[in-house]
């Protein structure tokens, strides 16, 4: 009994420690965007301190507001979300179905591209899209996303195919639906969870990118990640206004996460149990 | 009877690459006959039944259902139900609404499908877990959910693979008088896909024994039985198996152990032949063929004796009242017409 207890005990210590750790970096993000500038250089770091809104009221309605560069980052990241989703799940269902020589070496090819290093490829990329003059606009920032993007949600989403025996939609055909609403009545509510999972990833990645994004974009699209730098300059870092904007940039991941919970636990479990059994 | 469900198969032949599946299946089957694919494993009822389905086509032959020509015809376009050895139900969906989707797709109106669906619910008994979803169903509750998915549409074929294979054994025997109550009353045509014997001699109306691609034999469960075809039909049907013996025909007798048995085939001149006798037609009395008891099976009702004739093995099936002991010394025989002669090269019924 009381080992048991000793047992409870050190599980929690350990979590704890974790927690803290991980939350740390919020918490100090969260309190500084509350302080003036003033306690936020104080020595010894300031614990108690008049809470002020000052700083997000700076971010967002000053001189120099982010709020544009939100709107830049959320319709990247949704355009990006929301092309790969709609190109990855026809593509995963077919790729799963499908026997074709190769199919190894597809997978192995996605794996790759995600393993290469961005810096090593992100001059080449430059240089396409000022070729095409799409440097600083939408298009080239989602296009460059998809090319990280797609692949990854098609072998994400390929597993969850996979896993529905193909005589469900043998039986789907026999009971009289056509391919297209066997996939949209039958196979796509069974991988839902995945689903969820891939949207969650893919917009996340979209979200907190930034090597690609201080390269390909310039004054007219900018997302919050480069915005943010700005903040930081050679004569002074603005901590409590770089505080506020990661508070407010952090914001949709931590709700996405929150609202997602279920999905992504289930969906990452799932596809683990069944990552090494894929064909 | 409405008449709907002739089936034709002509000369069905079935490729995997160089493998041939089938090699030209043949057989009729007539209007609300519980017909009956019978064979081993691996030897094409599976391939026989997806062919009849229109969910693989054939490498040549026709399929004719109801007199058409329907070997190109979309699954869809065919008019038939079916039984996955899966059950393969929608997980996602209630029991209501799987039982619902067949008629959906078939553009019912709103107003009649749910009469429809209570009416095949109830017919397989589920009609009180309608709103439950298949992960909630015991096995043989899943297995009505995909019965009911099967009969509500009134297709005129209903195509079975298996469908009690992955049931208990006693709730295996239940279901399976239940199938035939329910096709009787139903009065559909209703094609049977099994590797079990006994399924398939309770069930069947007449069955087709498959044998590596081929059709052996087709009849009746009692003229399969009585009268096999072959060596391998022979062996496969009942349990347990015929006792099949290497033998010499002479003058009308087999002679097996230096004893000689009569047969009814007396018009035969002398040849070696391999003798076939079921079990059960096997009897101890005073005279016969000498054999020693090397193991008593007690079933109860009956017991299966192993018998050592000379250094053949052979198993007899005898009523409870008369079992000797264990390595006592008894006499064996056969009635004539019990005897069935089967020719060691060809295999055939001789
Ligand atoms: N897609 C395929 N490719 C190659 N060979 C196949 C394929 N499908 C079936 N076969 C072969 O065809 C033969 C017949 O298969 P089928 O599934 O009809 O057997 P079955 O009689 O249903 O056996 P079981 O009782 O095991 O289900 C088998 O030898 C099988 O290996
Ligand atoms: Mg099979």
């Amino acid at each position: 009994m009381t080992a048991k207890r000793l047992r409870i005990a050190a599980v929690i210590a350990i979590s704890l420690i974790f927690i803290l750790a991980w939350m740390f970096p919020i918490l100090w993000s969260f309190l500084n965007s509350l302080k003036t500038d003033k306690d936020v250089l104080a020595y010894p770091p300031k614990v108690l301190f008049t809470p002020t809104l000052e700083a997000y009221r700076d971010v967002l309605f000053g001189s120099a507001s982010i709020l544009p560069n939100l709107v830049s980052s959320f319709i990247i990241s949704i355009g990006t979300t929301v092309i790969t989703m709609l190109l990855a799940v026809p593509a995963a269902y077919a790729l799963a179905r499908l026997r074709f020589p190769g199919k190894r070496f597809a997978g192995f090819y996605v794996l790759a591209t995600q393993m290469l290093p961005p810096v090593g490829i992100i001059i080449p990329y430059f240089l396409v899209l000022r070729g095409i003059g799409w440097i600083d606009t939408y298009q080239g920032i989602i296009l460059i996303y998809l090319s990280f993007s797609l692949p990854f949600a098609i072998w994400l989403l390929v597993s969850y195919f996979e896993d529905i025996p193909f005589e469900m939609e043998e039986a789907a055909y026999l009971d009289g639906a056509s391919r297209l609403r066997t996939l949209w009545r039958i196979i796509i509510p069974q991988v839902r969870g995945g689903i969820s999972v891939t949207v969650v990833f893919v917009f996340l990645n979209a979200w907190n990118e930034f090597l690609f994004a201080v390269v390909l974009s310039g004054n007219t699209v900018r997302p919050v990640t480069v915005a943010m730098y700005n903040f930081i300059s050679v004569e002074q870092t603005l901590w409590t206004k770089l505080a506020a904007v990661s508070v407010l940039a952090m914001l949709p991941v931590i709700l996405l996460g929150i609202f997602a919970q279920k999905h992504i636990v289930k969906g990452l479990t799932v596809g683990a149990v069944k990552g090494g059994g894929r064909r | 009877m409405n008449g709907r469900g002739h089936v034709r198969f002509e000369q069905i032949v079935k490729m995997h690459g160089n493998f041939k599946a089938l090699k030209g299946v043949d057989f009729d089957i007539r209007p609300a006959e519980f017909f009956a694919l019978l064979g081993p494993s691996g030897s094409g009822k599976s391939t026989t039944l997806r062919i009849l389905a229109g969910l693989d086509a054939p490498t040549s032959g026709r399929v004719m259902i109801d007199g058409k020509d329907v070997t190109s015809a979309d699954a869809r376009d065919r008019d038939v139900a079916m039984v996955f050895q899966s059950y393969a139900l929608y997980p996602h969906m209630t029991v209501f609404e799987n039982i619902a989707f067949p008629l959906e797709m078939a553009k019912m109106a709103k107003a009649d499908i749910a009469p429809a669906v209570q009416d095949a619910a109830r017919k397989v008994k589920i009609e009180h877990l309608l709103e439950r979803k298949p992960g909630q169903l015991s096995g043989g509750q899943q297995q009505r959910c995909a019965l009911a998915r099967a009969i509500v549409r009134r297709a005129s074929l209903f195509l079975l693979d298996e469908p009690l294979s992955n049931l208990d054994a006693k709730l295996r025997l239940e279901t399976r008088a239940e199938l035939k109550k329910l096709q009787r009353s139903l009065g559909v045509t209703a094609v049977y896909v099994t590797h079990d014997q006994e399924e398939a001699m309770t069930l069947a109306d007449r069955m087709a024994v498959f044998m590596a691609g081929e059709i052996e034999q087709i009849g009746t469960p009692a003229e399969v039985f009585t009268r096999p075809n072959s060596l391998d039909v022979a062996a496969f049907i009942g349990s347990p198996p015929m006792n099949l013996i290497p033998a010499r025909l002479a003058g009308g007798n087999v002679i097996i152990a230096g004893q000689p048995l009569a047969t009814t085939r007396a018009d035969l001149s002398d040849r070696n032949v391999t003798v076939g006798i079921r079990p059960s037609a096997l009897r101890i009395g005073p005279t016969g063929l000498p054999a020693k008891v090397d193991l008593v099976e007690d079933l109860g009702d009956s017991a299966v004796l192993d018998l050592d004739c000379a250094g053949t093995r052979v198993r007899a099936r005898i009523n409870h009242d008369d079992i000797p002991p264990e390595n006592s010394s008894v006499f064996v025989t056969a009635r004539p017409q019990d005897i069935h002669l089967f020719d060691p090269d060809t295999r055939k019924r001789i």
